[in-house]
Parts: structure tokens; C-alpha cells; sequence
């Protein structure tokens, strides 16, 4: 059978070769596979077998901890809260691509681990901004944080966004932008990216469940051409949203950024099989369920058709791949 | 039609000339910024029964190559402990040469650009998808990727990656092309069980030689040092690819041979040990880099092919260089480049695909190593012009001469004197 290449996001990293790659696992190298030549298929400008053998075989040590001082807090009716902490200079660094995120811990018990996106990386002043919605268990205890104390956080880790060769691709093009609810958060570093590359932006914002737009401040900092509408009605593209993204395509742009659940990813890659636009690529959020990071526990894993499973916290995608052959039993 | 040849090594392009030659729209994919691949460290030509097969490659009609080496050559006709007239050419020189005389002939040149992965369907590649996701299609597709490398190759079955000329930490791994076609590669062996073999020759820059040294290798193209009795080791000759050279004296002398730079005719030597040698107290490595501890690792991707060097199992994919075989050399990797281009266009044009005879040496190396690699002890042994069993069995079927009219003669006699000159579309 003809393999396919498999894109690992951590692949030529500090952290590769990892834990999958010391038991013959590895996403992309076919000697920590457990063949005997190499078949270097996606080649990420490393030797990750030379890496392992140079590490007497055994994987990188994983992410650390840290302890960070909370600057800032904004509770939005306790339904989202807003902090921002300050953090060592090569986290915020490694933290300012699009789709990194961390796991902030909320109890001694590792099981209170959420994962959550980064919203901002300030590369001036060390400053981690991150959204979490309030949603249950883990995301309740965060209601308790107070300026000036302490947040312990695991990262980087960077599998938030699929896509991501795709918004590296984009430069003096027309781009279009829609974000719901949560999605806002990690948005903002596919945002930064897109303007650093000289594009010119759409963004829609359909700001529900929440009633402000709490990315307002720092979509500011940007010159971009937004505007706030319901994307989804009752579980489906909005008529709105049909009409942006037409026009948007009729005006040039040939990509677009789904920040939102899978919902909305799924019915805007629908919406352009519908509309005979399956040229237009993509990016989205990684809404996988996460808990490890490394590669290790399962939760992200899915099956697809010829039993593949994929590992999404460290394999890459196109958006659409992610809903293709996947199996749901 | 377009041919589409994957590798710019000596047998892709020679391939490519010959293709072109034929009548085919040719484009030639090579991965590093150079063509000519290990050519551009190698340099020894016409030694032995390699000078046979030069000549009959120019009485077939397909000397070009021999021509540019022979033009850049900076010794002739020397001799070096088992090897008698051999040429020496520039390493320095070459590249620009071979690179100028493609881009004359039309042949279109995509430099840095590595194939990634192929559209194989119903036993035919449709196109070759390069590492920045560009798809290039084609008719027929020849693969000369060669069988050394990449990196974690040489780790597993040697001391790692010595930094050699093919630099695939910069330029990226080589893809054996027909194991993407479901194809199953086949691997040189070793004595002790080991597969592949380590390449055979490093590089010093002249200028780190004595005095003495370069003005010898100036003059006579070759310098012969003893080893010091306690460094010498037999065993290394056992894993070197190049057989011809795996000769006793090569183990208890050090041959340099001058290529532009000095080739020191062994598989690696640790510097601090080269360097107890007199005359070499300042020597560095230029090739491999890392030549203190180890050499390039070769014969782990030979694809299974016809004696028309069509790879079997895909119906439009050709092989040439040691991609065909296990064979040793930029001779062998041109005659054999030149037949899988050539049988290219006729393969798209619907004739039949010209296998050499036995009769002249060069159909009797494709042949007999095809045959060879077939057994267990077959592929232990290496397939050259210039020595091994094949230069025996040269002499003893009476194939090798240095007589050019003869060759010409034999040539002639089976109807294929200047065949691949011919323009076939």
C-alpha cells in the first residue's frame, strides 16, 4: 500500500524525537517505525532517527512546567474569564505561532489539566493573554484566579489550528476571517500572522453564546475590515454567512480561517462543496479533545477509513482531511 | 513527449542527453544545487576496462560525457597499483562544463527541487509531486536516485552521516521512487551479513599537503605513502564499495590520486592517524567532511529491472546508475544512463527497447549484473569495468582492449555504431 505522508507539528522541534518516536511510533520517520531503511517522506529538515540515536534512543524530555504571575483578570459574568500573566521570554516566543496553546493546571490532580489556546503572545513585555469559556469542573476553578498570584501552566504545545501551511501561504491576498464564540481566542494569532503578512482582512465575528466581542481590543491593533453577524443559525450556515463568503470569492479572496467549533468548519467546507469551490483552502481550529499533548494518552486520536487512526495532538491537517472517511464508531 | 528524470547525477544525465538526443522533451529533477551528484568527487576515468566501455559508448554514439571528461582531464594515462591508463579528471572543473552543455542542448534543469512522492495508477506514474507540493507529469520517467543515502541510511548501517557531497541535511533525503510504486528495493549485501557498503575514496584539499606531496601530484597524478604498520587494517577493505580498490596495497599504502583535490583511496581514516604520515601533518578532509569517521553508505535502494533497464512492475519507469545495479562508477553510471534514456523515447514511441549484446562489454556488464543480483552471493560482489570478477571476466571472454578500431569494429558488426545519436521522433 502507497503510505501517506503525515505532517507531525512537532517534528525537528526541542521535543522530537518524543515518547511515540522511542517505541517505534513515530508520525513520520519510517526507521522509528520499525523499518530497517528510510522512506522520508515528509522530511522536516531534521534526521529524527540521527536525533533519537543521538539521544541514546531515548525521546526529548517533554514539556515543563511553569510558574507564572497572574497580571490581570477579567470575569466576563462568569461565563468567560480573561487573564493575562506574565511568562518566561522563550515561552512567549515559542508561543506566538498560530495554533500554539498551553495546559493550565488547576489542581495538584494532573486530570484538572484544560487546554487552552493562546490569545496573545506579547513578545515586548512577556505577556500570555488567554480566554477560557466556563463550561464545567476544570474551567470553574479558574473562577477562583487573582492578580498577582500564581498559574502553573505545561507548553508550548502548537497543534491548535489545521491548516497552518495554508495561512503561511497567504501573502498580498485577500483573506477572509470567521470567528464564533471561544473561537475568538485562538483567532487572534492566525490574525497577526495573516496582517504580518501583508493581507488584506475580512473578519466576521458572530459573537454568541457571550453578548461583548472581548477580541475588540486587540483586533483594534490591526488594519482590517470587520464586521459582527450570527454565522450559524440552528445548526447551520447562516443566510448572512452563505452571502459574505460568496462575495468574499467573487472579490479574490481564495482562502478562509474557521475560528469556531467543528460545526461551523464543517458546514463553511459544505457550504463551498455546494457552491463547486473546493479550490479554496483552509484553516480551522483544532477542537480535538486534549490531554496529554504528547502523543501518549489517546484522547486526541481519531479513526478514519483503511484504520488509520491520527493522533491530533501532533498531527497536522488540512481542514477537510479532518472530516473525510472519519469513522464515528 | 516528455521524459521526466529524477536524480542529476552522471547516469541522469547522461540519460537526459541521450533522451534529448532522441527526440524527447526532457527535464531533469536534482535535488542539491550541483549536478553530477558523487561525480563531482570522484574523477577517475578509463582505468582498466572502463576504457573499453568508453570508447565503445563514443562508437555507440554516445560519448559526450567521455568527451567533457576526458576535455577536463587533468592526468592521462597514469597508472596506480592495480589500475593501468587511467584519466584523472578536475573535480573542480566538471560540473560547469556538464551543466553548460545540458542547458545548450535544451534540456530543462530544475535545480534544488526534491521529488517527494509519485502519482502511481493502473502500474503507470502519472506525475512526481516535489517537496513544495508542485506536480510535474510526464510520459516516461526515468529514476536515477542512486542507492546512498539519506541520513538515517548511513546511521543504521554505518558511523552516520559524514557530511559527503549529496548533503542531505541541507537538500533533504533521497526517495527511492520505485518503492513509492509498490516496488521492493533490492540491497547490496556484505560478508558478515550487513547490507550496503561504504563509498570508497574521501577528498583532502591539496593545499593542507607538503610541498613535496602537491608537486608530485601535480606532476605524476598520483603519490604512494606507506601506512604505519600499527594502523594498517585489512578489514576495512571488506566493506568498501569499490572492490577495484579493494586491494591489499590499498590497505598497507595510502594512494592519493590527484582529482583537483587529493583522492585518498580509502573509505574513512582518522585524521589524527592520516596525519602521523609524512607530508600529510596538516591534511584536512573536503570530502566528506566528517572523513575522520565515516563515508557515505550506498546500495540500499537497487531497484528490481530488464536488461533494457526498465524497472519491472511499473510499465513507464526506467532506472540507470547504481539505481540499476550494483555498479561502481561514472562509466558505468553513463553507459547505463545512456540506454535508459535512449529506451525512454522508444518505450513512448511504441518500439522495442534495445537491449545490448553481449558481445560488447557494456551489454555484458548490464546483463551479467542483472543476473548476479539475483543471488545471495551476487549481491556481495560489485560490478565494474575496472576490476573486481568483472574485469576477470572481461579478459577472459575477451572483452577488454584498448584497441579503438577493434571496438569500433565490434560496434559495427552488430549494427549499432552511433545508435543512440539517432533521432528516434
Amino acid at each position: 500500500m502507497i503510505k501517506e505522508a503525515i505532517d507531525c507539528i512537532d517534528a525537528g522541534t526541542e521535543y522530537c524525537p518524543c515518547k511515540l518516536a522511542e517505541s517505534g511510533e513515530c508520525l513520520i520517520c519510517s526507521q522509528c517505525q520499525g523499518e530497517c531503511f528510510c522512506d522520508c517522506l515528509n522530511w522536516k529538515g531534521v534526521c529524527i532517527y540521527q536525533e533519537l540515536y543521538n539521544n541514546g534512543n531515548k525521546a526529548k524530555e517533554g514539556r515543563k512546567t511553569f510558574d507564572c504571575n497572574v497580571e490581570d483578570v477579567t470575569n466576563y459574568n462568569n461565563n468567560m474569564i480573561m487573564i493575562k500573566f506574565k511568562a518566561p521570554h522563550k515561552l512567549v516566543l515559542d508561543l506566538a505561532t498560530p495554533g500554539s496553546y498551553i495546559f493550565v493546571r488547576t489542581d495538584e490532580n494532573k486530570y484538572f489539566d484544560i487546554p487552552i489556546s493562546i490569545m496573545n503572545s506579547d513578545i515586548e513585555n512577556d505577556v500570555i493573554t488567554i480566554a477560557v469559556e466556563i463550561r464545567g469542573i476544570k474551567t470553574n476553578r479558574l473562577l477562583n484566579i487573582k492578580s498577582n498570584e500564581n498559574i502553573v501552566i505545561r507548553g508550548p504545545y502548537w497543534n491548535g489550528v489545521f491548516g497552518i501551511k495554508n495561512i503561511l501561504a497567504q501573502k498580498e491576498a485577500k483573506v477572509l476571517v470567521l470567528a464564533r464564540g471561544i473561537g475568538l481566542a485562538p483567532m487572534m494569532p492566525v490574525v497577526r500572522k495573516l496582517a504580518l503578512q501583508n493581507n488584506e482582512l475580512q473578519v466576521v465575528i458572530d459573537k454568541s453564546p457571550f453578548e461583548v466581542n472581548f477580541a475588540s481590543e486587540l483586533l483594534d491593533q490591526y488594519k482590517i475590515q470587520m464586521s459582527e453577524n450570527l454565522l450559524l443559525d440552528q445548526g447551520k450556515l447562516s443566510d448572512h454567512a452563505k452571502v459574505i463568503i460568496k462575495d468574499a470569492l467573487n472579490d479574490g479572496a481564495s482562502y478562509i480561517h474557521v475560528a469556531g467549533a467543528d460545526i461551523l468548519t464543517y458546514c463553511v467546507i459544505n457550504y463551498l462543496n455546494d457552491i463547486d469551490r473546493n479550490d479554496v483552502s483552509l484553516s480551522c481550529c483544532n477542537n480535538f479533545k486534549m490531554c496529554c499533548g504528547e502523543g501518549i494518552c489517546g484522547a486526541c486520536t481519531s479513526r478514519f477509513s483503511g484504520h488509520r487512526v491520527k493522533r491530533f495532538c501532533k498531527e497536522q491537517a488540512d481542514p477537510r482531511s479532518i472530516f473525510e472517511g472519519r469513522r464515528f464508531i | 513527449m516528455k521524459v521526466v528524470i529524477i536524480g542529476g547525477g552522471w547516469s541522469g544525465v547522461a540519460s537526459a542527453i541521450s533522451s534529448k538526443k532522441a527526440g524527447a522533451d526532457v527535464t531533469v529533477i536534482e535535488k542539491t544545487d550541483l549536478l553530477l551528484g558523487l561525480g563531482n568527487v570522484g574523477g577517475i576515468m578509463r582505468n582498466n576496462g572502463r576504457y573499453t566501455a568508453s570508447e565503445e559508448l563514443i562508437a555507440l554514439g554516445g560519448g559526450e560525457l567521455i568527451e567533457i571528461t576526458d576535455r577536463v582531464s587533468t592526468h592521462t594515462n597514469i597508472d596506480f597499483p592495480g589500475h593501468k591508463h587511467a584519466t584523472l579528471y578536475n573535480v573542480n572543473m566538471i560540473e560547469g562544463e556538464v551543466h553548460k552543455y545540458l542547458t545548450t542542448l535544451g534540456i530543462n534543469l530544475m535545480m534544488e527541487s526534491r521529488v517527494n512522492n509519485v502519482k502511481f495508477e493502473n502500474g503507470k506514474i502519472k506525475g512526481v509531486y516535489l517537496s513544495d507540493d508542485t506536480y510535474i507529469t510526464g510520459d516516461v520517467f526515468i529514476e536515477t536516485t542512486g542507492t546512498t543515502g539519506p541520513m538515517g541510511n548511513c546511521l543504521r548501517y554505518g558511523n552516520g552521516c559524514s557530511m559527503c557531497v549529496l548533503r542531505c541535511p541541507s537538500f533533504g533525503p533521497r526517495i527511492s521512487i520505485s518503492e513509492r510504486c509498490g516496488v521492493s528495493d533490492i540491497q547490496g549485501e556484505t560478508n558478515n551479513d550487513s547490507l550496503g557498503a561504504m563509498s570508497g575514496s574521501c577528498k583532502l584539499a591539496k593545499e593542507s599537503l607538503s610541498q613535496e606531496l602537491r608537486t608530485q601530484l601535480d606532476s605524476k597524478g598520483v603519490v604512494v605513502l606507506k601506512v604505519p604498520v600499527e594502523d594498517v587494517n585489512y578489514d576495512k577493505l571488506s566493506t568498501k564499495v569499490c572492490q577495484q580498490y579493494a586491494l591489499k596495497e590499498f590497505a598497507e599504502n595510502i594512494i592519493l590520486l590527484d582529482t583537483g583535490h587529493a583522492k585518498l583511496m580509502t573509505t574513512y581514516y582518522p585524521l589524527h592517524k592520516l596525519r602521523k604520515i609524512k607530508g600529510l601533518e596538516n591534511a584536512k578532509y573536503v570530502d566528506p567532511y566528517a572523513g575522520s569517521k565515516g563515508n557515505s553508505i550506498r546500495y540500499l535502494s537497487v531497484a528490481p529491472r530488464t536488461n533494457d533497464l526498465k524497472v519491472t512492475g511499473v510499465d513507464n519507469l526506467f532506472c540507470a546508475g547504481e539505481k540499476s545495479g550494483l555498479f561502481v562508477g561514472h562509466t558505468e553510471a553513463i553507459c547505463t544512463g545512456t540506454l535508459a534514456g535512449h529506451n525512454a523515447v522508444r518505450l513512448a514511441l511504441g518500439l522495442p527497447l534495445l537491449i545490448l549484446p553481449s558481445s560488447i562489454a557494456i551489454g555484458d556488464l548490464i546483463t551479467y549484473a542483472n543476473e548476479k543480483a539475483g543471488t545471495r552471493e551476487g549481491r556481495k560482489d560489485r560490478y565494474t569495468f575496472a576490476g573486481s570478477g568483472y574485469f576477470k571476466r572481461m579478459k577472459e571472454l575477451n572483452l577488454y582492449t584498448t584497441d579503438i578500431n577493434k571496438i569500433r569494429e565490434r560496434v559495427k558488426k552488430i549494427n549499432l555504431d552511433n545508435i543512440f545519436s539517432q533521432k528516434l521522433c
